[in-house]
């Protein structure tokens, strides 16, 4: 960096070193990475990348994208081993010494990780972590440092006056950017990003994805972005690669990926992901699970949830094959079904379907009136603050109908669903269901508690933590339908609950944790609806699971509700969602109703100003450019 | 119309070559080796440990006695063995007694909060501002011994460890959504805490029970020592410490083995419970 060059923050390599002879910058050939006891988790990957390009690697969780990465700068976790190549601009990266890879992390590669909660020390300040990340001879000029720090946050979109701030004193977006900083303050030619974004809102998350793009155009870096969204992929990376099980299924260039899918899982994919501006008829899932990389080794690893698998899929792994210079695919039948993959692709752009009728303005199952929350915090030193978190929200869900309600972090839609199942209560407001006053429940008596337990149940967020680890699912379940009683036949009982909900009678007798999670989120499912309540609140029901698995759970919680004719609120922040799964909308801002009125009118004509900023964020696919 | 999800076997759980688990198997065979002379009492003794032999009044290791003889020549290996009783069941019973009380009191705070933890907690301040031992020599020796009524002092004095930790590791479980969940149900408070807390917080539970009998059985030892807690003429690890201390010279085996009875008891058992702990909790981790 030149002495005077102060305004400029791309002016870090003064001449871009031309690839040469087009060698690539980063080369990662047949990596392979294999837990203790030769338990295979990434098979035989291949990268390459030049400067200024940027790929997307994307797949479920346990698709071994992280771990690529991680093998990438040498830092895998304890215990795992890495064979295969892999070279930046010559210089071997796997199994050299901590020294030689030290002087390239950061300088050369960086690594920007996923949680912008837990990566950042909470001791020191955001300035304190972007002059550790800074060159030494940066470091080492208090002034400089100074200046330089300023600089840095400038280039993430952050004010000078960050710097002093510790980091639970920021907001999630305000961590990444700062995380961005750091990553950024050696000025790396290539950055790797590990899903930058999965932890942040979707206002919050287009903004971070559109700061990753100037950045990278700026400065020309280049940059592997790792997601499980291939929309996210589609609007910031030029390439993708599609992983799975452990290897590569696919690699192409963007736009064709998005129109000619030339793998059944990356179709799988693209078709598993609800569009958010209009109503599918049917969900399409990828049935099944993710199999363990090493159980697949002889054979193609999708073959089990394909739906053109033929004898010689299973018959030997099928290799990635290059179809065009800039494309290749592991489907063994792709001459047969490749056509057919394109069309698939085409239809779903076109299945429109018509979003069910709002329910008629019924009798409500549940009146929320002028309902206010503040919450207090006390620091150590300092005067207490009060955050609101509910503000006079007002609204009703009908009897039949499904109410999705819309917001950001801290928008006060999780305050509305615990203060109507009594885990919070209101400052003040009502809550009247079906007759009964719920907004205090200390105040109800015992019978009116058991017959609102029965009327309101819930579907958590996060299906790893809702279920109790250590009981059974039948000692879940079997709990429930004792509390609903007259259940003469209470196996038969708990058959058919996990039937209903699509699951084999023998996951009676298994513990959460040999369940997937899609299949745990099917069992609170099942435990919501043991007790037939009329109102059913899912709160964030699928953000915690994987792209197949989400379509899976949305598409049963539609045929229950068909079957039972239950009232739904939907609680979500993603709008896709929304549009898929409800028939009215109320919008949530800062802990006031902003907007609210029909699914497809709010979100095909948005009044509110926010509605509309909820709306442009989500990544649709098309370069957000 | 559902959609059926697909079946998969549930996953293999590959343990690595399993390594023998010495340490923890050295002082399980340990205690239970303690628990076996607990159980039988003098009847495993090879004399009785009573029989006073003045002719063999402190003689060293020799045929037939084979840790030697104390002042009144009873023989000390019987005397060890008879005196594990009186050792071990004290503590066992402190033990049993802090996790009941202090399971129930500990999760209780943790998921009423409020007064409930306020009352628990202060509880626990009070007896951890007292200088526990010292409380004990003087409650006991003032009040007069008895066995159980110092098993009650140490009770009392133990709980408050029980409670903090127990509440710590409830207050973790009272915050999942699981917990959440069980409320909605409409379950009764006693039974969210004994069905669903409790289930997942017994690695703490386990390895502090080792960790209060241990603690007890310390205590024990050194009240007996001190001629506290165990009546004159009961076999006693802490009081055969006692008795020979002042004949080290003549039969140091008099003194040495029941320290290091003690000594090995109480390892045994931290060893164990903090081997248990570890062992359970990496069980209760997500797959």
């Amino acid at each position: 960096m030149s002495a005077d060059g102060v305004t400029t923050v791309t002016g870090a390599r003064t001449e871009p070193e031309i690839g040469h002879d087009g060698r690539k910058a980063l080369r990662v050939e047949h990596l392979t990475i294999t837990a203790p006891g030769h338990r295979m988790l990434v098979a035989d990957v291949d990268l390459a990348l030049d400067r200024g390009q940027t790929l997307g690697i994307v797949g479920e969780s346990g698709s071994g994208k992280s771990l690529t990465a991680r093998a990438i700068v040498g830092l895998l976790p304890a215990g795992l081993r890495a064979t295969g190549t892999v070279t930046y601009d010559g210089t071997a990266l796997l199994g050299t010494h901590e020294r030689t890879l030290r002087s390239v992390r950061g300088s050369r590669l960086s690594l920007l990780l996923q949680d912008p909660f837990t990566m950042l020390n909470p001791l020191q300040t955001v300035g304190a972590h972007l002059v550790e990340s800074l060159p030494r001879d940066v470091r080492k000029n208090r002034g400089r440092a100074r200046e330089e720090t300023v600089r840095r946050l400038a280039e993430v979109g952050l004010s000078a006056d960050v710097s002093v701030r510790y980091p639970f004193q920021l907001s999630g977006g305000m961590r990444q950017r700062v995380a961005l900083a750091a990553a950024l303050a050696k000025d790396p030619e290539l950055l790797i990003a590990d899903e930058p974004t999965t932890a942040l809102d979707v206002t919050t998350q287009h903004e971070v994805l559109q700061l990753l793009m100037d950045v990278q155009q700026r400065r020309q870096m280049g940059l592997v972005l790792i997601t499980h969204d291939l929309r996210v992929a589609f609007s910031v990376c030029d390439r993708i690669q599609v992983m799975y099980a452990g290897s590569v299924v696919e690699q192409a260039p963007r736009d064709e990926l998005a129109q000619a899918p030339a793998h059944p899982y990356s179709l799988g994919l693209l078709l598993a992901d609800p569009p958010v501006d209009h109503y599918l008829d049917h969900l399409v899932s990828i049935p099944g699970r993710v199999p363990p990389a090493d159980t697949i080794v002889a054979q193609c690893g999708f073959a089990e949830r394909c739906s053109w698998t033929q004898p010689e899929c299973v018959a030997a792994r099928p290799p990635l094959a290059v179809i065009t210079p800039a494309r290749s695919s592991a489907c063994a039948r792709l001459a047969d079904i490749r056509g057919e993959l394109a069309q698939r692709a085409d239809n779903a752009e076109r299945a429109i379907g018509t979003p069910p009728e709002p329910a008629p303005d019924t009798h409500p199952v549940v009146t929320i009136t002028d309902l206010s929350k503040t919450y207090r915090t006390v620091p150590l030193i300092g005067r207490a603050q009060t955050t609101t978190a509910l503000d006079e929200v007002s609204f009703a869900v009908r009897e039949g109908e499904s109410l999705g309600l819309v917001g950001e972090t801290g928008s006060g839609k999780t305050t509305i669903a615990r203060s109507i199942l009594g885990l919070t209560r209101p400052d003040s407001g009502r809550i009247d269901l079906g007759g009964i006053e719920i907004a205090d429940y200390r105040r109800l008596t015992r019978a009116q508690r058991q017959q609102v337990r029965r009327r309101v149940q819930v579907v958590f967020q996060d299906p790893y933590a809702s279920l109790n680890p250590s009981l059974r699912i039948g000692s879940t379940l079997r709990e429930v339908l004792a509390r609903r009683g007259n259940v003469s036949d209470l196996p038969g009982e708990i058959g058919n609950l996990l039937a209903r909900v699509g699951l084999p009678g023998d996951y009676a007798g298994r513990l959460p944790s040999a369940l997937s999670g899609g299949e745990r989120q099917r069992v609170a499912i099942a435990r919501a609806i043991a007790l037939q309540p009329r109102l059913l609140i899912c709160d964030e029901p699928v953000a915690a699971l994987d792209v197949s698995a989400q379509a899976q759970v949305l598409e049963l919680l539609r045929a229950i509700r068909e079957a039972d004719g239950m009232s739904m609120l939907f609680i979500t922040h993603d709008l896709a969602v929304v549009r898929q799964m409800t028939e009215r909308v109320a919008v949530l801002y800062r802990g006031r109703l902003v907007e609210s009125g029909d699914t497809a009118s709010v979100l095909d004509r948005p009044q509110h100003e926010y509605t509309r900023t909820l709306i442009d964020a989500v990544p649709t696919g098309r370069n957000a450019s | 119309m559902t959609i059926q999800a697909v079946p998969v076997p549930a996953p293999s759980t590959r343990r690595r070559a399993r390594r023998i688990p010495v340490v923890p198997l050295l002082g399980g065979a340990a205690l239970l080796a303690v628990l076996v002379c607990v159980v039988s009492g003098a009847a495993l003794a090879p004399q009785d440990p009573t029989a006073q032999h003045p002719t063999l009044s402190v003689t060293g290791p020799g045929p037939g006695h084979p840790l030697g003889t104390d002042q009144l020549g009873r023989d000390v290996l019987s005397q060890l063995i008879a005196g594990a009783r009186s050792a071990v069941i004290g503590p066992l019973a402190v033990a049993v007694g802090c996790v009941l009380i202090g399971v129930a009191a500990g999760m209780a705070a943790a998921y009423f909060g409020g007064v409930v933890d306020t009352v628990v907690n202060r509880f626990a301040d009070l007896v951890y501002a007292l200088p526990a031992l010292l409380i004990a020599v003087v409650v006991v020796g003032v009040l007069g011994g008895g066995y159980w009524k110092t098993a009650a002092v140490l009770l009392v004095l133990t709980i408050p460890f029980e409670i903090r930790l127990c509440r710590s590791a409830a207050q973790v479980q009272v915050r999942q959504p699981y917990v959440d969940a069980a409320r909605t149900l409409g379950l009764s408070p006693w039974r969210i805490l004994f069905r669903h807390v409790l289930p997942n917080i017994v690695p703490t539970v386990l390895a502090t029970f080792l960790l209060d009998f241990v603690g007890a059985l310390i205590s024990f030892a050194a009240l007996s020592y001190l001629g506290l807690g165990v009546p004159a003429g009961t076999p006693d690890w802490g009081s055969m410490l006692a008795a020979g201390q002042q004949l080290i010279t003549e039969n140091p085996w008099l003194s040495i083995a029941p320290a290091v009875l003690i000594i090995i008891t109480a390892a045994s058992a931290t060893l164990l419970g903090d081997w248990a702990h570890e062992r359970l909790s990496r069980g209760g981790e997500r797959a």
